[in-house]
């Protein structure tokens, strides 16, 4: 170890020197970088596999793995392990884990909306939140779609008793197909919403922001605070730019990024996968055009934790440390040295 | 013929009922809509069907080595059967979903991973069933023998394992049914491939049709490997008649 130290020291340097534009070429070698998805490649991914088949990654001084998850709850104990470099995970997930002590953060969103939606189907279909009373509404039963189910019915002024939530695991089109719940919390509008749709199913979709749910970046890349160093940091702002660019691609030529999908799970269905870049699109980049691919806002993370908390979903006090940096992201942060002259 | 006939009316009863509407096809697709994305999806669904096979017999392999040596093992020492019956029977209960990811943080996502799981799920039957058919070796030539003075060692290789055989077989083919579930869960806690990856995709794009074609694989490669067992049993154990159910 005593040996690799002078080694170590110089490689982190030379990542300093490249850092305002760190690209990491000309080095010839990358370092292998394992990133963990939320759930099995989607159409979410799509700008990460733009990145990646483009060579984005590579002329970055990367290695990226795109390795899809155990199960959900997975990402963000497998990064803790260290068997995985960053995760894809949800904003509230993030804070539930940091909540319990982990010891991570968000270095940049990957959809800056929320995608969970309020769905229902058919002649029947709940157009009004007021309608829920007496409904059967499907869950994935993670507790913040329960909270959110609350709120609404709270802000719509339904009596949350009248309104019986059931667990139907990841099944929530199939639930809603069979009738066996009448509305669904937790189906995506851009994925299952853009499915039925297709299929002539006519979802009608309501948004979480729309209900009272206060904002959040659904995927976010979560990262391991003690990867913030130099070292870790440079590896971090190089993923982040080359998917950034990836992303860019994406809006450009969005078929070429979902055949790189496809060729990473021929299973999808080319047609949905497209119309849901398509619909994704503009989730993918912030509001504001001036803000950083990737950007996240800390005022809305700011209101949402405080829904956490008052939704007794989060039970720790604050943590000195901010959930979130936009450090990393694509013209962001500056090297130390340089700090103050931008 | 009649099991033929039986099957031919279920498929047309359930062809019928989707047909006409009755159930969403996005919940379950009718018969023929299974047999064309077995069909148009071939190219797809081949190389899935491969990988599960692979991670199938893999595990199976290592759950018949595995439950061989642990039903001997407490047949010939009864301290450790008082000792490891308890924890053999019990991991029996344990869903994969708990373990999965603890299997995944050790072994990480390749094919360890899957046969591992396959054999944790398939060792069970084998070593309990050889277990038992090593108690039940005839009490008289158990007798004889001692009366000859065989060692330990010679009863188990002479007397008690020809005779469990055929209990040992029973074994591996309970076995070789559940191993396709075992690897199907092994392949939902992270994959890239295999027919339990393929369901996961399908079933996320409403792709029902498909996924059933993938179960409609599963079900054969189970029949299959459980033929290929009980072929090998009568070339193997055809020495004594399989006494008729009921006694001899």
């Amino acid at each position: 170890m005593r040996r690799l130290l002078p080694l170590l020291l110089i490689a982190a340097l030379a990542g300093c020197g490249e850092k305002p534009e760190p690209t990491g070429s000309g080095s010839g070698r990358t370092e292998p970088f394992t990133v963990m998805l939320d759930y099995f490649p989607n159409a979410d991914h799509a700008g990460i596999y733009a990145a990646q088949a483009s060579g984005e990654y590579e002329k970055a001084g990367l290695e990226v793995k795109i390795q899809p998850p155990p199960d959900a709850a997975a990402p963000l104990k497998l990064l803790q392990a260290g068997r995985v470099d960053l995760a894809i995970s949800y904003e509230p997930e993030l804070l539930l884990a940091r909540d319990k002590g982990a010891e991570l953060v968000s270095v940049g969103a990957l959809v800056q909306q929320p995608l969970t939606s309020l769905m229902s189907l058919g002649d029947k279909a709940i157009t009004r939140p007021e309608q829920l009373a007496g409904k059967r509404v499907g869950t994935s039963g993670l507790s913040y779609q329960s909270a959110y189910l609350r709120t609404i019915l709270d802000q719509a002024g339904v009596d949350p008793g009248s309104v019986k939530e059931t667990n139907v695991g990841f099944k929530l089109t199939q639930a809603m197909l069979s009738g066996q719940v009448d509305a669904t919390l937790g189906a995506f509008w851009n994925y299952e919403g853009v499915d039925l749709e297709r299929r002539g199913r006519k979802p009608r979709i309501l948004r979480m922001e729309d209900l009272g749910v206060p904002t959040y970046d659904e995927l976010v890349f979560v990262a391991r605070e003690e990867d913030l160093d130099v070292e870790g940091g440079s590896r971090l702002r190089r993923f982040l730019q080359a998917t950034a660019r990836g992303h860019q691609q994406l809006t450009e030529r969005p078929d070429a990024a979902v055949d790189a999908l496809l060729k990473a799970d021929p299973g999808l269905d080319r047609g949905l996968q497209q119309a849901a870049v398509r619909a994704t699109l503009r989730a993918f980049f912030p509001k504001d055009d001036e803000q950083p691919w990737g950007f996240q806002d800390p005022a809305a993370w700011a209101a949402y934790e405080r829904w956490m908390r008052e939704s007794d979903l989060l039970t720790q006090p604050p943590a000195d440390r901010p959930p979130l940096t936009n450090e990393f992201l694509p013209g962001e942060g500056v090297d130390p040295g340089t700090s103050g002259l931008e | 013929m009649s099991a033929a006939l039986i099957v031919l009316a279920a498929l047309g009863g359930w062809e019928a009922l989707v047909r006409a509407g009755l159930v969403d096809e996005l919940i379950l697709p009718a018969p023929t809509q299974v047999a064309e994305a077995l069909w148009t999806d071939r190219d797809l669904l081949a190389p899935d069907l491969a990988v599960t096979t692979w991670e199938v017999v893999l595990g199976l392999a290592a759950a018949i080595a595995a439950g061989a040596a642990l039903g001997i093992a407490m047949h010939v020492s009864p301290a450790a059967a008082r000792a490891l019956r308890p924890l053999v029977i019990g991991s029996q209960a344990v869903p994969v979903p708990v373990i999965a990811p603890l299997v995944v943080l050790v072994l990480g996502f390749g094919l360890a991973p899957k046969v591992l799981l396959v054999a944790l799920v398939c060792f069970f039957p084998v070593a309990i069933n050889l277990y038992d058919g090593l108690r039940d070796a005839d009490a008289d030539a158990r007798k004889l023998l001692r009366s000859l003075d065989a060692s330990r060692w010679q009863t188990l290789r002479m007397l008690e394992l020809p005779s469990a055989l055929p209990a040992a077989f029973t074994g591996v083919k309970v076995a070789a049914a559940v191993a396709v579930i075992g690897a199907v869960f092994a392949e939902w806690s992270g994959s890239d491939s295999g027919l339990g990856h393929a369901l996961l995709t399908a079933n996320g794009q409403l792709a029902t049709a498909r996924a059933f074609a993938a179960t409609l694989l599963l079900f054969l490669l189970a029949v299959a490997l459980y033929g290929a067992f009980a072929l090998l049993e009568r070339r193997v154990v055809d020495w004594t008649p399989r006494t008729a159910p009921g006694g001899p």
